[in-house]
């Protein structure tokens, strides 16, 4: 079935998308992935050709990166066929991929920070660079990657230590490296989910670029507003099934959030609100390090405020220095009119201040603990009685947040490790909620989350601002922040420079603030 | 800067992933794990039964009661503090220690002998929540704090004692190490006490399930607002404690305070806990395991006794125990997933 869709839709594409699987570069059939509880694959056909970007799309836990790691190697599918360049290949590992032409970036970046670009890109592989005997030689290492630099032409010195590149420059090594195998088939996992705004840029000119080249890209995203700017075609998942390939001209987004989710999209942005007059926050010359500098701002009850700024404008050091993690040098700050100066997590929380960190995985979740633990690890009280544990309320709160979060899980016991990104996101979220805060901090709250979530995600925040809590949102998606908050605030190098309600502030506008005088 | 600084987008990598192939036992209800225990245990028992000689006596099960309870007392504490991710080497020098204290409080000093067991007690737990907090606080790993102690614990025992046994002579005192009460060892009675109380504290109480967090991910653990230092200090007071009240009931059954007992029972306890099924890299481990780990350790070691094995070839027995009891646990889930490491499985039980 797909293959006809996608011959009738090669002769008007700008990238002509072979009729079969016979000439393309990458080609599956049939894929089925079973996991306990889950169809993460039903069958998924896909085939794209050389110089063809194709974004993969669908909701969380659709399938995506299923795919792309059963592809990588990382996992293998329990039925279905892969053929690479038209030849049937097996890939029980990710050395195998690698070796058949498949380069994988996952989402999580793999080098060794204290490491050169060099070292980085020929880790492990000393021996392509002339290594013998164990004696590595720097300056061939230098060499050897330069002029592979130079053919993806990039402009990274190979001597930097990787720890002192830009978030994006990083991902170019992760990308350098997994082509330097000599790879046709570049997979991306959401590349840009974890990209400062200003970067992402640079790293679609890139993919395309390379595509030029005659390479096959699939790129995973949820980030719809990239996807007509890198993107050939789109695939569509959900549910582990095959919706629709079709090339990106002939559709627009409403119709593929329609195909991702099974429904018409309903329009986000919520009703104006109004916000009581009452301080819940008051933060007044908060300093730290030359990170915050100065600060102040006031958070009104049910109200909703985004705070943007580039990397490094001190979004998140603002966060942990009111959340207690890292020292305060001067300025006030005051919840429900009394003085908050928690020097442990647990007393900010005990004051009434949640926050989600944005680092999942790092400092959000005990990956291999269950989804019941986790929702419920910063409200111990809520679920004990004595400092005894009661399973049927652990149970109750536990299931409420999962209906409240629609997180998608086969069991409460589930390892939240296996979850898809998004549903672990919501995880965090749901934590944070549990313990009941009247003020929260959330840092990044949709990153990862699949469109239909973060409409659910906004209407939630709206949800809880009505409800009375004060909410401050950091969001690398300024237009989101246009979408579900009351004001904005800019950060840059630490102060804040713009502090205006939404309705009488515009995205160039704000994002002018954001990189005024910036560095780079 | 946001927080991803540089060094927090690296992935934490395999080791992570492959720590997600089971549901941690919080659940507390007997996982296949458990159960392949007691089946190895089974046969284990059926085995010696039929091989060595008097292995079925009354006697010699009791007395094998006895002999573990010492041992085991110590692997419950321990059970939670590998369950968090740290590890306590230094609980043989402190048996050594809280006998030698007892001794010279008791015997040299005079003092009550319930005095002198209460103070060697509270310094026992005093010491361990020490470690903790240097631990916790000055954040040194555990290792090195506890091998610290392992060393200056010992040495303190001898140094008090001039390394000479102090006789204990008080008969309710002996009883402790040596009676039974409806046929059943006192110590063993004492360790079933112990075994019930972490069991309750693993399962079912916010503390147990701070350990877990904390093993599990120590860094989300903090944030989501648990004191991880004062669970950690706890937990090294724990070890400490039980330590003591082990060396107490030691010396009861020895009849002196004795600063040279107690030599390689850390590891003794640390096998008994992996064999178990906890994990050194923390967030998994279970009481019920820990059980089974001190049992089948214990009648195995008295098996190899009454078939006259001798005691260089325990130790290599015991070494092969720990290696197969890993290999087992790593090697088991692999059978059901693809061949790749990094894959997260399907969690047993789930
Ligand atoms: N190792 C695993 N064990 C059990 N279930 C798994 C495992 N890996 C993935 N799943 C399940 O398979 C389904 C598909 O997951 P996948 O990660 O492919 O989703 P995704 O499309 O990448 O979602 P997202 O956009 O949230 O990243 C999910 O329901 C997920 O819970
Ligand atoms: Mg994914």
């Amino acid at each position: 079935m797909n293959a006809h869709a996608l011959s009738r839709h090669s002769p008007d594409s700008a990238h002509p998308v072979p009729p079969d699987g016979a000439r393309a570069a990458v080609a599956v059939h049939g894929l089925v992935k079973r996991y306990p509880g889950v169809q993460a694959l039903d069958g998924v056909d896909l085939s794209l050709a050389a110089g063809e970007v194709r974004a993969l799309l669908g909701k969380n836990g659709a399938g995506k990166s299923t795919l792309v790691k059963i592809l990588s190697g990382a996992v293998r599918p329990d039925a279905g066929r892969i053929h690479i360049g038209g030849r049937q290949v097996e890939l029980p590992s990710p050395a195998v991929a690698r070796e058949q032409g498949i380069a994988t970036v996952h989402q999580e970046l793999s080098l060794v920070p204290e490491l050169s670009v060099a070292e980085n890109i020929l880790l492990g592989r000393w021996r392509a660079a002339g290594t013998r005997g164990g004696l590595i030689n720097p300056a061939a290492l230098v060499r050897y990657a330069s002029r592979f630099l130079d053919d993806l032409r990039l402009e990274l010195d190979p001597r930097a230590k990787v720890g002192e590149l830009s978030v994006a420059e990083q991902q170019m090594v992760e990308i350098a490296r997994a082509l330097s195998y000599g790879g046709k088939v570049l997979i991306l996992d959401e590349p840009t989910s974890s990209l400062p705004a200003a970067e992402v840029d640079t790293l679609l000119v890139l993919v395309r670029r390379l595509a030029e080249t005659g390479l096959a890209v699939i790129y995973v995203s949820h980030r719809m507003d990239e996807i007509p700017r890198v993107a050939d075609s789109i695939t569509v998942l959900r549910d582990g099934s095959h919706v629709a390939t079709r090339p990106v001209g002939d559709v627009t987004t409403a119709e593929i959030v329609e195909m991702m989710t099974g429904r018409t999209a309903s329009p986000s942005r919520g009703p104006k609100r109004k916000a009581s007059e009452r301080v819940v926050l008051s933060v007044s010359g908060l300093s730290s390090g030359d990170r915050v500098r100065d600060v102040s701002f006031d958070l009104r009850q049910g109200e909703i405020l985004g705070i943007v700024g580039l990397l490094g404008s001190g979004r998140t050091e603002l966060f942990r220095c009111l959340y207690g993690l890292s020292r305060r040098e001067s300025g006030s700050v005051e919840l429900d009119g009394q003085p908050l100066r928690p020097r442990t997590p647990r007393q900010a929380i005990d004051a009434g201040l949640g926050f989600a960190p944005e680092d999942r995985k790092k400092e959000g979740l005990a990956l291999g603990m269950g989804v019941s633990v986790n929702v419920t690890l910063s409200s111990p009280r809520r679920i004990s009685v004595a400092g005894l544990l009661s399973r049927r309320k652990e149970q109750r709160v536990a299931e409420a947040t999962r209906s409240r979060l629609a997180i998608k899980t086969p069991a409460l016991r589930t390892a939240v490790g296996t979850l898809s990104g998004g549903n672990q996101q919501k995880v965090v979220l749901g934590k944070c909620l549990n313990a009941r805060a009247r003020v929260l901090l959330l840092n990044e709250p949709t990153r990862g989350v699949d469109v239909e979530a973060k409409e659910h995600i906004y209407a939630l925040l709206r949800d809880l601002a009505d409800e009375g809590s004060g909410i401050v949102v950091v969001s690398s998606e300024i237009e989101e922040l246009f979408l579900v908050c009351d004001r904005l605030l800019v950060l840059n190098s630490g102060r804040v420079v713009l502090d205006r309600e939404t309705g009488e502030t515009d995205l160039p506008a704000v994002m002018a603030a954001a990189m005024e005088g910036s560095a780079r | 800067m946001t927080g991803t600084t540089v060094s927090d987008r690296y992935s934490p990598g395999e080791g992570t992933e492959s720590r997600l192939r089971r549901v941690t036992g919080v659940a507390g209800r007997p996982t296949m794990e458990h159960l392949g225990l007691l089946g190895v245990l089974a046969v284990v028992f059926v085995l010696l039964s039929l091989t060595a000689p008097n292995f079925l006596s009354a006697e010699n099960l009791l007395d094998v009661a006895r002999q573990i309870s010492f041992t085991g007392l110590i692997a419950f504490g321990m059970t939670l503090v590998i369950i968090a991710g740290e590890i306590d080497i230094s609980v043989g020098s402190a048996i050594a220690f809280g006998s030698a204290l007892f001794g010279v409080l008791a015997v040299d000093r005079g003092w009550p002998l319930w005095l002198a067991a209460v103070a060697v007690c509270a310094l026992g737990a005093l010491i361990g929540v020490g470690a903790g907090l240097l631990r916790a606080l000055l954040n040194v790993p555990s290792f090195i704090v506890t091998l610290a102690l392992f060393s200056a614990l010992s040495g303190l025992a001898l140094l008090m004692t001039d390394s000479i046994p102090i006789p204990v002579t008080d008969a309710g005192f002996a009883a402790l190490g040596n009676d039974s009460v409806l046929g059943v060892p006192i110590p063993a009675l004492i360790m079933i006490v112990v075994f019930a109380a972490f069991w309750l504290l693993a399962n079912r109480t916010t503390f147990g399930r701070s350990v877990y967090a904390i093993g599990g991910n120590a860094e989300a653990a903090n944030l989501s607002g648990i004191s991880v230092a004062r669970v950690r200090a706890v937990l090294f007071g724990t070890t400490g404690l039980l330590a003591a009240l082990s060396s107490l009931l030691q010396t009861s059954q020895l009849g002196s305070g004795n600063p040279t007992i107690g030599i390689g029972v850390e590891f003794a306890v640390i096998t008994a806990v992996i064999v178990g099924g906890a994990s050194l890299y923390g967030g998994r481990g279970s009481m019920v395991g820990t059980l089974l780990g001190v049992v089948l350790i214990g009648i195995l070691n008295n098996g190899m006794v009454l078939l006259g094995v001798n005691s260089y070839s325990q130790n290599v027995a015991n070494g092969a125990i720990v290696l197969l009891a890993v290999l087992v646990s790593v090697a088991r889930p692999s059978t059901r997933r693809t061949r790749r490491r990094a894959v997260i499985a399907p969690a047993p039980g789930s």
